[in-house]
């Protein structure tokens, strides 16, 4: 039985343009404001309007390393100026046409992002901040000293640019001429945000442990962005040596960084349309800053705007950490709630919600909660899920009635899926796992049981690549996998829940099942820029949407994960993990905090989905459970394989009596005596 | 040769600087988990601030215990103020916000004292010259600044309660907790010890290196450099760091160009970083300090 799929036949109505009411219309606006800016503007804020434009490129990519890599880099002035200078130079020295010029300044900045990405990013998130605020100043000491470019002078004497014969030669046409790339930036930039590589991203700032172990490349897909960001960062220095006419080394500047960072802080760390917003804002506060701290203090020259940064920068840190953008949505949606209030009090009638729960709240360019931008429901589709939810709702059927989710069989049944030899893991003087043996034939139930402290999730987590072995090997599907990362296995087939739940809490319940599809879909970063996935990603929604309407949590689908009750949460995994068709599933005591009637019914599921060929694995706590349900039981005690056979073998293995009794068995038997004695 | 032995001598005592820096860098990190940019501004502060108070007036052991002072009262009242004020503070969040301290430090130094570098009276003492190799007695004094304070400051760590205290809960805050270490005290020390660090590191290098409302950012970020060498939680090791790029650079000064001086550090930085996170640290898994 397998999980009816949603027509796929259903066109998808994305296209190269965002799908979200919100956006477009935000896009709209803004490009109508491009428009009449020029018109209406006096010089000095068509000078402020320029400069916020070019800048806001930058910032756009520096808000995409923050929201959705979570890094933060010191040093974007650094692949702005490698952009600016490598198109000037370009222009000035090898008489390049403008075009190939600006492309080669864009390459150059990602290029320059790749060769400090590629080893920092293996790193914690610090170490990447540093090594940009130390690449910015390598850059800037580099275009100082060097006779090529310019020395302290700088790159000057190239042409304006040319657009059909037009020189763009003042404020206004520049601004047009820049403004266009803005636009499609952002659009780019929110496409991604709400991609298949973007939702993985936010996935692994939620709990970096659980995207890997669904199959996401936490490293790659963050070296993608960190380029992309560089890229953003390179255009916005191709655009200020055409507007500035001479790059020099102040471009590279430290303060440009600090300027470039307080922009998207300002805006909301990881909110693209913060950092235009954010753009603005600085350069006004900046030009504003300048004008006035001389008035105040009177022989006050230089940086003197730097004041204004540091306060703003801390103010906006302690007392609104959101940013403009966070701030905008708690004022929409109080705004909202009035205006709904108001409506249903004079309209009770008209309470029917809107259809399948697709309001597009807010803005919607940090991954939000709804799947805002999910094409519209065709009725096709629409109809095949009722049904089944219908069943569910309406009967206390058992849980044999419902569908069955997708499971993989890449080997035969009784065939080892996976091999585990001599596992061992120490910290120190401390074994926790002591050479560690066991097979896992295809097709069965194996429980892995013990007392606390066993080794049994330090096992779980060696198979898994959570943690490296000290020695040993995990053999899955015939390939060695200890030592790799989660993602290894998991795009593979091996699949894990976790003891301590690992919630995806940016998104909702379906979001959380969505991204356990992430190993069957193929679209990336530039897929995903470009809006070219909206199909893919509506039937993988469709695909969790079923799996949770088969296991009764079809009707909280909509709702924050974190809000989930813990048992249901507990459910949630499991059907996350199950939307990945895994071959190989390893559960972390998926019984602890479930009623009895949720044991019950994951019970007969887990049942059911090894009688369709899945593998499972489980540790418990709950050893009559695990008796009744596994074909084969190991038992770990204290680091150490003290059994492994049938479930029945294991019961009256003197050794497993000992290991739970917690004593050895002639001290045992003296202690009854003396009790009886006593009695 | 006696260029070389000069050249050292020379990196040795600006090595001296970075390494007070790199100690202070440490304490903040290791008990707070906080990066601070900031740390080179407290140097730059304690020199400027050190300068207005000799040209008041005031005989320079005053003024110097002065400055002492009052940058670690600043540090304490950063940590107060700001610092603590942040309930999921994340290293990467401490980066942003103590950037914006720096940034603010370093234009109040703009507005007060401009944009000129100003230098501080040598301190007294003879220079030596020792086989024609010149040392100035302001390196000694830097030279032994870093003996005094960052000795003083190991020692205080090792021997004493309260430095056994901030190491405990460098390990384990809710072990600590638990036996009675407040986590609030640990971190106003350890801001404590980094604004002492750097306002002597700032005090004694300006008679030389001269103190500039800028300079605290490139400083502080060598005393990082410093700090990773020693795995970010060595203090031993990232002395050894800091003196061993302090001489570098001074090689790099005087056999290629002055100017790629600076390039030096994160050169440095970015391959180390590479090739051993860890650092010069030798059991890079154990939390010491």
């Amino acid at each position: 039985m397998t999980l009816s799929k949603p027509a796929g036949a259903v066109r998808s109505r994305t296209g190269f343009w965002p799908n979200n009411r919100a956006t477009i219309i935000g896009v709209g606006i803004l490009a109508l404001i491009i428009l009449i800016v020029p018109f209406t503007a006096s010089s000095s804020m068509m000078n402020i309007a320029v400069f916020s434009m070019i800048f806001a490129l930058p910032a756009i990519g520096l808000s995409l390393l923050m929201g959705l890599a979570g890094q933060v880099s010191l040093g974007q002035a650094a692949f702005f100026a490698i952009g600016a200078y490598t198109h000037a130079i370009l222009l000035q020295k090898f008489e390049v046409h403008g075009v190939l010029a600006a492309v080669g300044g864009v390459v150059a900045a990602m290029l320059a992002a790749l060769l400090v990405g590629l080893p920092m990013l293996r790193l914690r998130g610090h170490y990447l901040a540093l090594a940009t605020l130390g690449l910015g100043f390598i850059v800037m000491i580099a275009v100082r000293e060097w006779e090529f470019t310019g020395r302290t002078t700088g790159i000057y004497g190239y042409g304006r640019p040319e657009v059909f014969g037009i020189p763009i030669d003042n404020n206004g046409l520049f601004f047009w001429f820049v403004a266009p790339f803005v636009l499609i930036g952002l659009v780019l930039a929110l496409n991604l945000t709400r991609s298949r590589a973007g939702r993985a991203l936010s996935a692994v700032n939620d709990s970096e442990l659980a995207a890997e172990s669904l199959g996401v490349n936490t490293y790659a897909l963050r070296v993608k962005v960190f380029t992309l960001s560089a890229g953003f960062a390179g255009l916005g220095g191709v655009f200020y040596a055409y507007q500035v006419q001479i790059v020099s080394p102040q471009v590279a500047e430290f303060h440009v960084s600090v300027e470039l960072l307080l922009m998207v802080v300002i805006g909301g760390l990881g909110s693209v349309w913060g950092a235009i917003a954010g753009a603005f804002i600085v350069e006004l506060l900046s030009e504003g800053l300048r004008d006035l701290i001389p008035a105040i203090i009177p022989g006050a020259t230089g940086e003197v705007q730097l004041i204004g940064y540091g306060l703003v920068l801390i103010l906006v840190i302690l007392l609104l950490p959101g940013g403009l953008y966070q701030a905008a949505l708690t004022t929409w949606g109080a705004a909202r709630r009035g205006i709904r209030s108001r409506r249903q009090a004079s309209d009770a009638a008209a309470s029917a919600a809107a259809p399948d729960g697709t309001d597009d709240s807010g803005a919607g360019d940090v991954p939000t909660r709804a799947f805002g931008g999910i094409p519209d429901v065709g009725a096709g589709a629409a109809s095949s899920t009722p049904t089944v939810a219908g069943v569910e709702q309406t009967t206390d059927a058992p849980t044999d009635e419902v569908t069955l989710p997708v499971v993989s069989t890449p080997v035969a049944t009784g065939e080892p899926i996976l091999e585990v030899r001599g596992l061992t893991k120490r910290y120190g003087g401390v074994v926790a796992v002591d050479d560690v043996s066991f097979s896992v034939p295809a097709g069965r139930i194996m429980g892995l049981i013990g007392p606390n402290g066993a080794g049994k999730t330090t096992c779980f987590n060696m198979i898994t690549g959570a943690i490296t072995p000290t020695a040993g090997t995990v053999t899955f599907l015939g390939r060695e996998i200890q030592g790799r990362k989660p993602h290894v296995g998991a795009e593979r087939g091996l699949t894990r829940t976790f003891q301590n739940l690992q919630v995806f809490s940016s998104t909702d319940v379906v979001g959380n099942v969505y991204m356990g599809r992430y190993r069957k879909g193929r679209a990336g970063i530039l897929r995903g820029m470009f809006g070219l996935q909206g199909r893919e990603q509506y039937t993988h929604e469709q695909i969790a949407r079923d799996i949770l309407d088969s296991m009764r949590l079809g009707d909280v689908a909509q709702l924050a994960a974190g809000d989930l009750p813990f048992g249901r949460q507990r459910m949630m995994e499991v059907c996350r993990a199950l939307a990945a068709e895994p071959a190989l599933l390893l559960l972390d005591e998926p019984m602890a905090g479930l009623s009895g009637r949720e044991r019950e019914m994951l019970a007969g599921l887990l049942r059911r989905l090894r009688d369709a060929g899945l593998t499972i694995v489980l540790v418990e706590h709950d050893v009559a459970q695990v008796m009744a349900l596994a074909d084969s039981v190991a038992v770990l005690d204290d680091g150490v394989l003290i059994a492994h056979g049938g479930p029945e073998a294991v019961r009256n293995d003197p050794a497993v009596i000992v290991a739970y009794l917690g004593t050895d068995a002639e001290e045992a038997e003296a202690e009854l005596k003396e009790l009886e004695e006593q009695g | 040769m006696i260029d070389f032995l000069q050249l050292t001598a020379a990196g040795l005592s600006q090595g001296s600087v970075y390494a007070l820096l790199a100690v202070g860098l440490i304490a903040t990190y290791t008990v707070r988990h906080v990066v601070n940019i900031a740390q080179g501004d407290y140097a730059t502060l304690a020199g400027l601030g050190s300068i207005s108070l000799v040209s008041a007036g005031l005989p320079l052991p005053v003024a110097i215990l002065i400055a002492l002072v009052s940058v670690t009262l600043a540090s304490v009242l950063i940590e107060r103020v700001v610092i603590a004020r942040v309930k999921n503070l994340t290293t990467l969040v401490s980066i942003i916000l103590t950037l914006g301290v720096s940034t603010l430090l370093q234009a109040i130094m703009l507005l007060v004292w401009g944009a000129e570098g100003r230098r501080l009276v040598a301190f007294p003492g003879t220079d030596l010259n020792l086989g024609g190799v010149s040392i100035r007695s302001q390196e000694l004094w830097m030279l032994g600044t870093l003996i005094v304070v960052g000795g003083g400051i190991l020692l205080f760590y090792e021997k004493t309660r309260w430095g056994k205290a901030l190491r405990a809960s460098a390990e384990q805050p809710v072990a600590a907790r638990i036996v009675g270490i407040s986590p609030a005290v640990a971190s106003v020390l350890a801001f404590a010890i980094a604004g002492l660090a750097g306002a002597a590191a700032g005090v004694v290098s300006s008679p030389i290196y001269l103190s500039i409302w800028s300079g605290g950012l490139l400083l502080g970020l060598k005393g990082f450099v410093a700090a990773v060498l020693g795995g970010l939680v060595s203090f031993r090791a990232a002395i050894v760091g800091a003196l061993l790029l302090g001489v570098l650079e001074s090689y790099v000064a005087g056999y290629v160009a002055s100017g790629w001086k600076d390039a030096v550090a994160f050169v440095i930085l970015i391959i180390v970083l590479i090739i051993r996170p860890a650092g010069l640290v030798l059991r890079p898994n154990a939390v010491r300090v």
